[in-house]
């Protein structure tokens, strides 16, 4: 066998059954493997949406993702993805094509430094000089990838190491997964604290169920009865039915989860990072709590908060280690309070369609277990605060690096990882051209993606704060010439419909469900319509700014 | 203020680079840099000084993520200046 072959086999090794990507020069002899390997390949209409489409894969489904580009452009178009991919902490393996190790550095056709070019958007990156080193590389970059907290990993092989004699890779080679070191020192310390504290929270990120602690998690707060609250990419982490639960907090957080952070005296930081979109101004956030820090990161603890006890490694051993009762009735009361006081709201006047309402409709509608992929800005955030999701992994955001372009890729991956749930792509009018040559890949497979598309005409999260900080002056945020996207998604074979009108939202969910295939639903909404609450830059979380038009 | 950070790390091609832009980018400014190869294999022991007044761990923190280091030390007198 060559080094190409090797390299589908040791990804078969890895249980790796689906891999996306986009062929060329450099990439050609492992395409040539592909083509008789019993991997299959999904091919993409450009690398950044094959690999968003493999962190979409991953995400769902807590595997690893693989893609794959040729060097030069392809691998250059691997770049934001991977960056997506290094701040959301999700398991990715990368393969790029390069050029042969003869002409390398001599600025050769399509040879461009991709190991260099990674360097700050990669968890690691490895060059392969030889196929000997080939398998080897490939699990430690297996093992890197999945290890401690997740990342992305690239693996850039010249075509002359694709192209070499390669020794059958040895079957027990799988990575061994590195051993994690938990220390429960600070653990009696932790529950004195807990005991102790009259206003107890618990912050939780995505950390926890990507440490495969939900259920944990659910014991932790049933046994230590504290309020909690979640980020974006927690979402899903704690029981829908779970009365003290106050949604998400941070710059469009909910005014319970906010004004609760505030005034809570100790808080449990659970797998989540203090993110400025959390804290607001971090000098003001949560101001009289003490901190328990609780990650897999060591990177992470007293990055920008300081935390009285911290924890590193397996969140299943240390969340049952450091569980306490609490004596915090009152606080319960006054927590499930500000939660009921400070309810949605969906009265909207006039006809036309209420993107929250709509949303919060979607998610009473979809089956259970659907996954919901966003794209970034108002859309993204109403996702956010009115659909309702029973697992993170239910829930892809891209939260990090909040990159336009995400969600119908990212649908695209976590429809092939879990083919019998229902795959939803929430897009803004805006979001959904980045990476739009996709349907080319939804049509291909025929793969049944519902797409909802809300447009307001308008780079809508830009022109919100235009209009809040820079006087309204609307500088390029107007969409009002979008394509037709119904005639759009027909010239991929996909149905769709158009909708502007309240009452027609009842009956284009129904059909869009009912329909067997790909669809697209075109929700046209007030260009007025904003995010609400929201936290102005520079403020504490408990100035946020509520309707104000 | 000047810090000392004594680095082993594997021989790789990158790591140099990777150990200068994760100082850089953390905010960090490079006072000084020195390596030298160990034996076959061994890998590189390299002292990195950099001077920033940010506190030195969340540079050593992130450093110590790197997956071609081995081992990282602060320099003695650095311990020292940091317990008094
Ligand atoms: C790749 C990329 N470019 C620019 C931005 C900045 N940005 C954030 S939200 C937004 C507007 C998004 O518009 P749309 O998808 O229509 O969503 P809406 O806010 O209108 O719901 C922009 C330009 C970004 N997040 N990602
Ligand atoms: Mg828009």
């Amino acid at each position: 066998m060559n080094g190409a072959e090797l390299v589908l086999k040791v990804l078969q090794q890895h249980g790796v059954d689906t891999i996306f990507g986009y062929p060329g020069g450099a990439i050609m002899p492992i395409y040539d493997a592909i083509y008789a390997s019993p991997v299959k390949h999904y091919l993409c209409r450009h690398e950044q949406g094959g690999a968003f489409s493999a962190i979409g894969y991953a995400r769902s489904s807590g595997k690893v993702g693989v893609c794959l580009a040729t060097s030069g452009p392809g691998a250059t178009n691997l770049i934001t993805s991977l960056a997506d991919a290094m701040l959301d902490s999700v398991p990715l393996v990368a393969i790029t094509g390069q050029v042969s190790q003869a002409v390398m550095g001599t600025d050769a056709f399509q040879e461009i430094d991709v190991l260099g070019l990674s360097l700050s958007v990669t968890k690691h990156s490895f060059m392969v000089r030889s196929a000997d080193e080939l398998a080897a590389t490939l699990n430690e970059a297996f093992a890197i990838a999945r290890s401690g907290r997740p990342g992305p990993v690239l693996v850039d092989i010249p075509k002359d190491v694709q192209l070499a004699a390669a020794a059958e890779p040895d079957n027990a080679a799988t990575p061994q997964s590195r051993a994690l070191n938990t220390s429960l020192a600070q653990s009696a310390q932790a529950r004195q604290l807990i005991a102790k504290a009259n206003k107890p929270m618990a912050y939780i990120g995505g950390g926890v169920h990507m440490a495969g602690a939900m259920p944990q998690l659910q014991d932790f707060l049933a046994q230590c009865l504290m309020p909690s609250v979640t980020t974006l990419k927690g979402m899903g982490s704690v029981a829908k039915d779970n009365p003290y639960y106050l949604g998400m907090l941070g710059m469009h957080g909910t005014q319970a989860a906010n004004i609760a952070v505030q005034q809570c005296d100790l808080l449990i930081c659970l797998g989540a990072r203090f993110d400025d979109r959390v804290t607001g101004n971090l000098k003001k956030f949560a101001p009289n709590a003490k901190v328990i820090h609780v990650d897999i990161d060591p990177a992470e603890i007293n990055k920008v908060r300081f935390a009285e006890v911290s924890f590193l490694g397996d969140m299943r051993q240390i969340l049952p280690a450091i569980a306490s009762s609490t004596d915090c009735s009152d606080w319960l009361a006054h927590c499930s309070n500000l939660k009921q006081q400070h309810g949605w709201r969906y009265d909207h006047p006039g006809e036309r369609i209420y993107a929250p309402l709509m949303l919060k409709q979607l998610s009473e509608r979809m089956p259970d277990n659907s996954v919901v992929c966003c794209d970034v800005g108002q859309h993204q955030m109403w996702v956010a605060q009115h659909m309702r999701f029973s697992h993170p992994r239910n829930h892809l955001s891209s939260g990090g690096l909040g990159t336009m372009g995400f969600g119908l890729p990212a649908a695209i991956g976590a429809k092939l990882a879990r083919p019998q749930d229902t795959v939803i792509a929430v897009s803004g009018d805006g979001s959904f051209m980045m990476n739009v040559q996709e349907l080319g890949t939804i049509k291909r497979f025929r793969l049944p993606v519902k797409i909802v598309i809300i447009d307001n005409q308008r780079l809508g999260m830009v022109k919100q704060w235009q209009q809040l900080f820079f006087n309204e002056r609307y500088s390029e945020t107007d969409l009002s010439d979008n394509p037709d996207f119904v005639a759009l998604a027909a010239a991929f074979a996909i149905p769709g419909h158009s909708i502007t009108r309240k009452d027609e939202v009842e009956s284009a969910l129904e059909a869009m469900f009912t329909w067997p295939g790909p669809y697209l639903l075109h929700v046209r909404i007030d260009e007025k319509d904003n995010v609400w609450p929201l936290v102005p830059p520079g403020a504490a979380n408990e100035d946020m700014i509520m309707e104000t038009n | 203020m000047n810090h000392t950070l004594n680095i082993t790390a594997n021989n790789e091609a990158s790591v140099v680079e990777r150990l200068l832009q994760v100082t850089r980018y953390r905010g960090y400014q490079l006072a000084g840099l020195e390596l030298t190869p160990m034996a076959e294999k061994a890998g590189l022991s390299i002292t990195l000084t950099v001077s920033s007044d940010k506190p030195i761990h969340l540079l050593t923190s992130q450093l110590h993520k790197l997956y071609d280091v081995r081992d990282l030390q602060l320099a003695s007198a650095d311990i020292a200046a940091l317990r008094a």
